[in-house]
């Protein structure tokens, strides 16, 4: 019945698919979900003009098209009427004005949020961070250590193989710290500490060392990018599988999470097109999940390579993975088989409070609402009063739309419902049976700036083993495992992802990441110091636009700038 | 009960005669001869309109923020007093003025939650002070769970010493230790570390730093920090605050500067006495900031707040901010974790085990607005125009009388808190104990129950709460 069910279900996925392929170009085509009319507003006996809309295909959203050369009347509203105007460092961290609103809303969205700042019992035996906050700095993001004396704190390296495979000692990260008894403190790694000591230390240092590389715009400026390199030592429980393969993470932002869970199936679809049959060079790939409770196949939207499809699934592999922190979704201990250390340590933990796990399903709905209800900034760059925007921002606009930044990094969508979680309705005592649509993230015209697809990004990477002098080695403690990439590759295939694919981040909200934490940087590793070096770093499907860029005037590059800082 | 219900009923029939009379104080004397005779109606002024109450809640926002400052400036005056001279009566004093200090503040956080000076007050590029929601000083002054372990030694559930983030702080894990990093602890110093690069986590100022270094960390009678706890607070001594200058005459036994260890350098003392005292200036500074905006009369937020075009909204804001601090601050923040999770980093008042207080004053403080009232410090009760007058006034005498009730039965439950506090066990240990944490429950169900009833008088007076974002449809684009 359920398989069935599924098969269905893809068949319909299929149909939708193509029949917006089919439908592409031509904005009469009708939508075949929802059933929203044409736009009969255009006489019918003159062909309609297109070529300012942003999109040939038309989306199932029954919205107008978005247009190249004109801003949607609520354009300044990234997240419509679930938009903040705050925009100070707190900018990240406002609720939902409507569940503001509700006071039993908001006293649960409150709650989520003391639990994302805080410790937590149980936490370790190995994590990175200590609180959802710590890596989520301000609900914006992690930073880069200022130097290599500095352990990751709001930033990890993941580790597998070249083939998709967890490291069969490490897992799927390496957490720096451990925690043993009797010992204070996070305690990093020690070289075989683990093995010869039997304790739990944490699995690796790692750390970031980068090279300048030179580059030109056709006006003959010149830029410089930072090239990191990522380097592991201090191995505590033996050394890595043969074909190790490092992917460098910086913690995203996680304001905007529930409307971007909100947006249908259906919506993101459209934009799919994993086979480039309209020859633009781009194209996107959806990448699918288990519901970790139903183990329903889902859309994954979420992680940087879109390997969870809930924020339910993502927050709970985090408190494992990041903190150590087990709850009934990941009641396993981020320990694997091959470390008895782990182990050991685990059995010491204080489990007293929630049936064996560190984290009540309480605290863990709590701590999804949070992350469902939180706002996303206002834009800058706008009069009210006046109805305008800045010169410099509307052309910034369209540049962005003329160097096709918008195929990957599609500016609208709009939100469907919003299931009730599928823990329950959480109140702040109590998780109930009921489920209930949180209708303050529903049927909202939002502007994400996302595709929530993959994307070939271009590069490879090759991991070498180095002493401090660069001599190659085999083993010993000083013999240092170095990865070095060309481009944004990371050489590490994940979920559906290949070592070559990201997931298109949404841009909203980015002109406020310097604001909300002075020393965040850009891109996936934090490697770009500005969003100029960001856009640089483009490579893959994105070499066409990112060519674009290098060819604009200072002035056109300027303008672009412009737009983005006002997301 | 039948009394209470009689009661009840001789308030319900006294309110519907009023009702039934139309007299909403429009006619004047007249109306106030008509049916209840001169006293007006149950004992109201017919008169009371919705400027009459914003202007007693302006009022008394200036009455409870100036009495704030008053005892954090005896705090000052105290915790100058005993870093010059460390005696054991001298810190005692200290102590007694932080306990008395919270007092008023209290019952301020009412005022929190509606875009006022405490969450908005800041100076604009030209410096002239200006409200901009989220740049007010009320994270500096109150924020909490306090990063002590930023700041002085601690020490975690294994006796061992607690580090605050060693990549920082490259001496000792701590401002206070680390001379190399911060030569000199001043408020500047304070203001730059507070929210530590970016960081909501680290708290360094405001109540609970003062608190912190006047108590220490709350552990147990014998000095260990178990998660059985017991009943004392923290047991800083006072010679953590001896210097060489400093030891009283009368110390007989030798004892000098202490942190954590006996015979710490003197160095480390002074640096903890640099600490409270700036501590305590910040907060005095960011609490006369915000007395100065509401001083009727010249205080620019209050002169705003009061404008006759404003009613509406401060009305309104009234409401929401009783809303949210019942619900989502009080019952949400500060007390479901805290019981849920017996965690005490989730108190409030953890280092001085005053938590009781807070969750007392906040309460009351919404009961306050509701009833138009407050008491000062020095005994003065002033009482002004109600929100509950109004809704008699409007006619939903009986929703007025519902909510009275719920204000009052939430009081009886935290006084349940309150009083089994004082007589000796502190909230951090009533949250260990079953029948004790019933009692936090039924305080947290009595919030629940007055935050619905306080929608539904907003509903009443067909109040709209602000929101800027509105009129914007989802197909309007």
């Amino acid at each position: 019945m359920n398989f069935l069910n599924k098969y269905n279900y893809i068949a319909a996925l299929l149909v939708t698919i193509l029949l917006s392929a089919c439908g592409g170009g031509s904005s009469e085509s009708s939508n075949p979900t929802t059933g929203t009319p044409p736009d009969t507003s255009t006489p019918p006996d003159t062909v309609p003009d297109t070529s300012n809309h942003a999109f040939s295909i038309t989306a199932n959203d029954g919205l107008p098209p978005l247009l190249t050369d004109k801003a949607d009347k609520n354009e300044h509203l990234s997240a419509g009427v679930a938009t903040t105007t705050i925009q100070n460092n707190d900018a990240y961290s406002q609720a939902i004005p409507a569940i503001v609103q509700q006071p039993e809303r908001d006293a649960v969205f409150k709650a989520g949020d003391h639990t994302f700042r805080s410790n937590h019992d149980g936490e370790g035996p190995l994590f990175n961070n200590t609180s959802c906050q710590g890596c989520h700095i301000k609900d914006g993001r992690g930073e880069v250590p200022s130097s290599s004396d500095e352990p990751m704190m709001s930033m990890f390296l993941r580790v597998g193989d070249s083939k998709g495979r967890i490291d069969p000692i490490y897992g799927d990260q390496i957490q720096v710290f451990g925690v043993i008894e009797g010992k204070s403190g996070p305690i990093l790694a020690k070289y075989q500490g683990a093995i010869n000591e039997g304790l739990s230390y944490g699995e690796a240092y790692t750390w970031v060392e980068y090279e300048t590389q030179q580059g030109e715009f056709s006006d003959g400026e010149s830029y410089t990018l930072r090239k990191p390199i990522y380097k592991v030592k201090d191995l505590a429980y033996g050394d890595f599988n043969e074909d190790v393969r490092l992917s460098a993470r910086v913690t995203p932002h996680v304001y905007g999470s529930g409307l971007i869970e909100s947006i249908p199936e259906s919506s993101i679809l459209v934009y799919a097109d994993p086979n480039d049959s309209n020859n633009d060079g781009i194209s996107g790939r959806a990448a699918y999940t288990s519901q970790p409770i139903t183990g329903a196949r889902e859309l994954a939207r979420f992680g940087q390579k879109a390997v969870t499809g809930s924020i339910l699934q993502q927050i709970s592999g985090a408190y494992r993975g990041d903190m150590g922190v087990t709850s009934s979704l990941n009641p396993e201990e981020p320990c694997t088989n091959l470390q008895p250390a782990c182990d050991q340590q685990a059995l010491r933990e204080n489990n007293r409070h929630h049936n064996g796990v560190d984290l009540n399903n309480i605290d863990l709905a709590q701590v999804e609402f949070y992350n469902r209800t939180l706002a996303v900034p206002k834009r800058r760059g706008f009069d009210e009063a006046s109805n305008t925007w800045n010169s410099d921002v509307l052309a910034g606009r369209g540049l962005f739309y003329k160097a096709n930044c918008h195929s990957c990094h599609v500016p609208r969508h709009k939100t469907g419902k919003a299931l009730g979680s599928v823990l329950g309705d959480v109140d702040l005592l109590q998780i109930k049976e009921t489920k209930t649509n949180i209708t303050a993230l529903e049927d909202l015209v939002i502007y994400p700036y996302t595709d929530l697809l993959l994307h070939d990004m271009g590069g490879s990477c090759d991991v070498t083993r180095e002493l401090a002098s660069g001599e190659s080695c085999t083993s010993g403690e000083q013999c240092v495992y170095v990865q070095r990439c060309d481009g944004l590759a990371d050489g590490r295939p994940e979920g559906d992802a290949t070592g070559v694919e990201w997931k298109t981040p949404p841009l909203w909200g980015i002109g406020l990441v310097k604001t909300v934490n002075p020393k965040a940087t850009f891109l996936h590793d934090g490697r770009a110091l500005t969003i100029e070096e960001a856009i640089l770093w483009h490579g893959g499907e994105a070499l066409a636009a990112q060519k674009s860029y290098i060819n604009m005037t200072k002035a056109e590059r300027s303008n672009l700038q412009a737009f983005l800082n006002s997301l | 009960m039948k009394n209470i219900k009689n009661i009840a009923l001789t308030l319900v029939c006294t309110a519907v005669l009023a009702a039934c009379s139309g007299d909403d104080g429009k006619d004047g004397t007249v109306g106030t001869a008509g049916v209840q005779g001169e006293q007006g109606v149950a004992g109201v002024s017919n008169f009371v309109t919705a400027q009459d109450v914003v202007n007693t809640n302006a009022q008394h926002a200036y009455a409870a923020f100036a009495d704030s400052l008053i005892a954090a400036k005896f705090l000052q005056e105290k915790v100058n007093e005993l870093v010059q001279n460390p005696t054991e009566a001298n810190f005692t004093a200290a102590k007694s003025a932080w306990l008395a200090a919270r007092e008023p503040y209290g019952q301020t956080e009412v005022y929190r939650f509606r875009e006022g000076p405490i969450d908005a007050l800041t100076k604009n590029e030209a410096g002239e002070w200006v409200l901009v929601d989220g740049e007010g000083p009320e994270g500096a002054i109150n924020a909490w769970p306090l990063a002590e372990a930023l700041i002085d030694y601690t020490i975690d559930m294994d006796g061992n010493e607690g580090r605050g983030n060693a990549a920082v702080y490259q001496n000792g894990g701590n401002i206070i230790h680390d001379v190399t990093s911060f030569p000199v602890i001043t408020k500047a110093l304070l203001q730059e570390k507070f929210e530590l690069d970016g960081e909501e986590a680290n708290v360094t100022s405001g109540y609970h730093a003062v608190e912190f270094l006047l108590w220490g960390q709350d552990l147990n009678a014998d000095l260990t920090y178990t998660a059985n706890r017991d009943y004392t607070a923290g047991h800083r001594p006072v010679t953590d605050f001896y210097t060489a200058a400093t030891i009283p005459a009368d110390e007989a036994n030798g004892r000098t500067c202490t942190s954590g260890e006996q015979g710490a350098q003197d160095a480390v003392c002074e640096r903890r006495a640099q600490f409270l005292t700036a501590a305590a200036d910040l907060l005095v500074d960011d609490l006369q900031n915000v007395v100065n905006a509401w001083k009727p009369g010249s205080g620019f937020h209050y002169s705003e707040y009061t404008k006759a075009e404003n009613v509406d909204k401060s009305l309104a804001s009234m409401f929401e901010s009783m809303g949210r601090l019942s619900f989502g601050e009080l019952a949400g923040e500060r007390m479901s974790i805290a019981v849920r999770t017996d965690s005490q980093e989730d108190e409030h008042s953890c280092f001085s085990d005053n938590t009781h207080r807070d969750i007392w004053l906040n309460a009351k403080g919404v009961q306050n607005h509701y009833s138009g009232s407050y008491t000062k410090v020095d005994g003065e009760a002033l009482i002004g125009a109600s929100i509950h007058d109004l809704l008699v006034v409007k006619g939903h005498h009986e929703l007025a009388n519902e909510l009275r009730a719920a204000f009052e039965a939430t009081m009886a439950t935290a006084s349940v808190i309150d009083n089994t506090a004082k007589l000796g066990m502190s909230f951090d240990v009533q949250i260990q104990n079953e029948q004790n944490k019933q009692d936090v429950y039924a305080t947290i169900q009595a919030l629940v129950k007055q935050t619905e009833l306080i929608q539904k008088a907003v509903d009443a007076l067909g109040l709209e709460i602000d929101n800027s974002l509105k009129g914007d449809t989802e197909e309007d684009i």
